[in-house]
């Protein structure tokens, strides 16, 4: 493993449950480490294959994206939408080659910062134990 | 146009400035593109900060804002108002959030500095992207629609009913007083002798800013918040039509009773003497409880529950009620002998406890039970049960009182789908959140209540009723015009193939079929802009304004730099 990988993480946020929560998270001063870059979505359910697949290709390490629990959503059934959207990518990723466990679906409420600091953190620690994308090398920014 | 984008890092007094070195952050964004200006300032939110912002927009002629500081939930509106004032439309502006996410939670500074440029000329990035988008003012009715003339409709008519506000009630039959009209009396703590219903009545008779249908049916009603257009026909006179605009609609459709036949074990049809509550309600109404030979009972058997494991939930209302029935029973026929059946006993409201506790004193029994089985056995009822200890034990009566579960109205379906409403498991109407939103429903402008959400007594169909008034009066403001949300979804119809994929996700009914052109039309005037569609469209035809695909990738790629 290489010791000074720092991986590249793309976390896509809803507005209403998650993004709030990790503004707690942070208002609570928890540590997170810095490897994760916010995108704000309305909803989880904004989150087309598409997006998620482009940030792979250009050389994400990891890809969280985090909603509302079920049954919570602020519109009703997004994070449902984005459930079934998560588990059609895991099969696209095998075919690509690449790690499922690079992409993450979790639910992080309003009220939960500390859950969003040990999922963000667990993350991190995961995708760092499988190391860098293969698709890093495309990179070309 | 050439662009001038104005970068603006906000010291939050030192929250920002403590943990993340603003200086050379400004050094590594003001040589991108498109940026003209780049600045620190002490507070941005404070008033003399908004001033500032709003002079150096004007000052240095700037076409898009960029603002590093807190979360966009707790200025973003602060600085779109300053946007507004300095002429710059606030869509182009974009709040990037470095104190909550960023500086606040890693404690490293040279970290915090590196993931802070990284947001930074992520929003660079993205506010270039940005479209103005301007807000609608929309027409809106005050008016509102109330569907079913019982006690929730005529609850949630009266509150609304005012000078500037018109209701029209719409009842299918010939009289308000739903269900209530079959009953002979109310619990003691909800009036007894039914008076407040009547009163209630009377008022919405006398209130000259409500038109009643009576024997009435609602058609259709098409639209949506603050534009309902609505057809009823009058079932008596010749189906004649009427049709009218209302801004909301409050369905009070109420409920029905399960038909005691579909569980041939209560004997309900078949064996003698066995009655339904209802049927006993009309019995205290003419004064005579009286078997079918004439006489009256030595004994009675009430039977609680019947249906509730077949539709799978509890009535709440049915103990209550057969606890009255009881007590009504020893009143008048002191020497009767009357025991409770029931599974396990409701008592949820304060008085309950002791109405019931009164019950006991005066020697009702109350038989915890299951498998009620109800014969003829010459020519007298025996009750067949298993006792709470398991036992087989049977009672014979002379009558016995079935107190059939609250089930769906039979209208049910057909409101569904006319208003595009989702049923729950056990077919009544699905409240939009049970807890948080338990009068609303998905359409915005509609509400359910009272026993169409679901069994419930008459003080709580009124707490709904009034409850649902409450949000129709805090919206539909009369003379305010409706602001729809801004960043809706877009069909780009030269993408869309008519796959309506779209149509199955929107939760709110937004997207329709064009039948002639063949794509999905949205009406973005109740788009709340979730980006479901955006995100299950496969030929990428749609798009969500301010959440734009090109937009989102920008900020993946800074990302990802």
């Amino acid at each position: 493993m290489d010791k000074d990988f720092k991986p590249n993480i793309v976390g896509f946020l809803c507005n209403w449950c998650s993004y709030a929560g990790a503004d707690l998270a942070g208002s609570n001063k928890l540590e997170i480490k810095p490897f994760l870059s916010v995108v704000k979505v309305m909803c989880s359910s904004r989150v087309n294959s598409n997006l998620v697949l482009t940030s792979f290709l250009w050389g994400a390490d990891g890809v969280l994206i985090a909603g509302c629990h079920p049954g919570d959503c602020h519109y009703e059934k997004g994070n449902y939408y984005a459930r079934r959207r998560f588990a059609l990518l895991k099969k696209i990723m095998e075919s690509l080659n690449l790690e499922p466990q690079r992409l993450q679906l979790s639910w992080v409420s309003a009220s939960e910062g500390k859950r969003y600091a040990e999922v963000v953190n667990k993350f991190a620690e995961d995708i760092t134990k499988i190391g860098p994308s293969p698709f890093r090398k495309n990179q070309n920014l | 146009m050439s662009k001038k984008i104005g970068v603006y890092i906000c010291e939050c007094g030192t929250n920002i400035s403590d943990r993340i070195d603003i200086d050379s952050l400004i050094e590594e964004i003001s040589s991108l593109e498109d940026v003209g200006v780049a600045k620190k300032y002490g507070l941005l939110c404070s008033p003399a900060g908004k001033k500032y912002l709003a002079e150096d927009i004007k000052k240095e002629e700037l076409t898009h804002l960029v603002i590093g500081a807190c979360s966009p939930r707790e200025h973003e509106q602060t600085f779109m108002k300053v946007c507004l004032e300095a002429g710059l439309n606030p869509y182009l502006f974009q709040m990037v959030n470095i104190r909550e996410q960023c500086a606040w939670m890693i404690s490293d500074k040279e970290a915090a500095t590196r993931l802070a440029i990284k947001y930074i000329r992520a929003g660079i990035k993205r506010v270039a992207l940005h479209k103005s988008l301007e807000k609608i003012e929309l027409e809106s009715n005050p008016d509102v629609l109330v569907i079913g003339g019982g006690i929730a409709g005529i609850e949630a008519s009266l509150s609304l009913a005012g000078p500037e506000r018109k209701i029209y009630l719409v009842e299918k039959t010939d009289a308000l007083g739903g269900m209530t009209n079959k009953f002979a009396q109310l619990l003691p703590h909800q009036g007894a002798n039914l008076s407040i219903v009547k009163d209630k009545i009377e008022q919405v008779n006398n209130n000259e800013h409500i038109e009643v249908f009576t024997s009435t049916a609602v058609e259709d009603i098409h639209g949506f918040l603050g534009n309902f257009e609505i057809s009823v026909t009058n079932q008596e006179k010749d189906s004649e039509k009427k049709e009218f605009k209302a801004g909301a609609v409050v369905v009070a459709i109420g409920f029905g009773l399960y038909d005691p036949k579909e569980t041939p074990a209560f004997g309900y049809g078949d064996v003698e003497n066995v009655i339904n509550a209802l049927e006993f309600e009309t019995m205290i109404s003419s004064g005579k409880i009286v078997l079918k030979n004439g006489k009256p009972p030595a004994s009675v058997a009430l039977i609680h529950c019947v249906g509730r494991k077949e539709k799978g939930y509890c009535s709440k209302t049915c103990c209550l009620y057969s606890i009255k029935f009881a007590r009504y029973l020893k009143d008048k026929l002191p020497n009767v002998d009357v025991s409770e059946f029931y599974q396990d006993l409701c008592l949820p409201d304060k008085s309950d406890q002791n109405y019931f506790e009164e019950a006991k004193k005066k020697g009702i029994h109350f038989i915890q039970s299951d498998e009620i089985e109800i014969k003829d056995i010459n020519d007298r009822i025996k009750v067949k049960y298993k006792s709470a200890e398991g036992k087989k034990e049977e009672l014979s009566v002379d009558m016995a009182i079935l107190a059939p579960a609250m089930v769906p109205s039979q209208d049910t379906p057909k409101m569904a789908e006319m208003l595009n409403l989702p049923l729950d498991e056990t077919g009544f109407f699905k409240e939009a959140h049970e807890m948080l939103n338990p009068v609303a429903t998905p359409i915005e402008g509609v509400f359910v209540v009272g026993c169409a959400l679901g069994p419930k007594n008459i003080p709580d169909s009124i707490v709904q009723s009034q409850a649902a008034a409450g949000k129709i009066l805090s919206t539909l403001i009369p003379g305010k015009k409706l602001e729809p949300e801004v960043k809706t979804a877009e069909i780009r119809e030269e993408f869309c193939t008519g796959c309506q994929t779209c149509l199955s996700v929107c939760f709110y009914g937004v997207i329709s079929f064009d039948e002639h052109k063949g794509i999905s039309i949205v009406n973005e005037a109740i788009c709340r802009g979730c980006g479901s569609c955006v995100g299950s469209c496969p030929s990428g035809a749609i798009k969500i304004k301010h959440f734009t695909y090109p937009q989102l990738y920008r900020e993946v790629l800074e990302a990802l730099r």
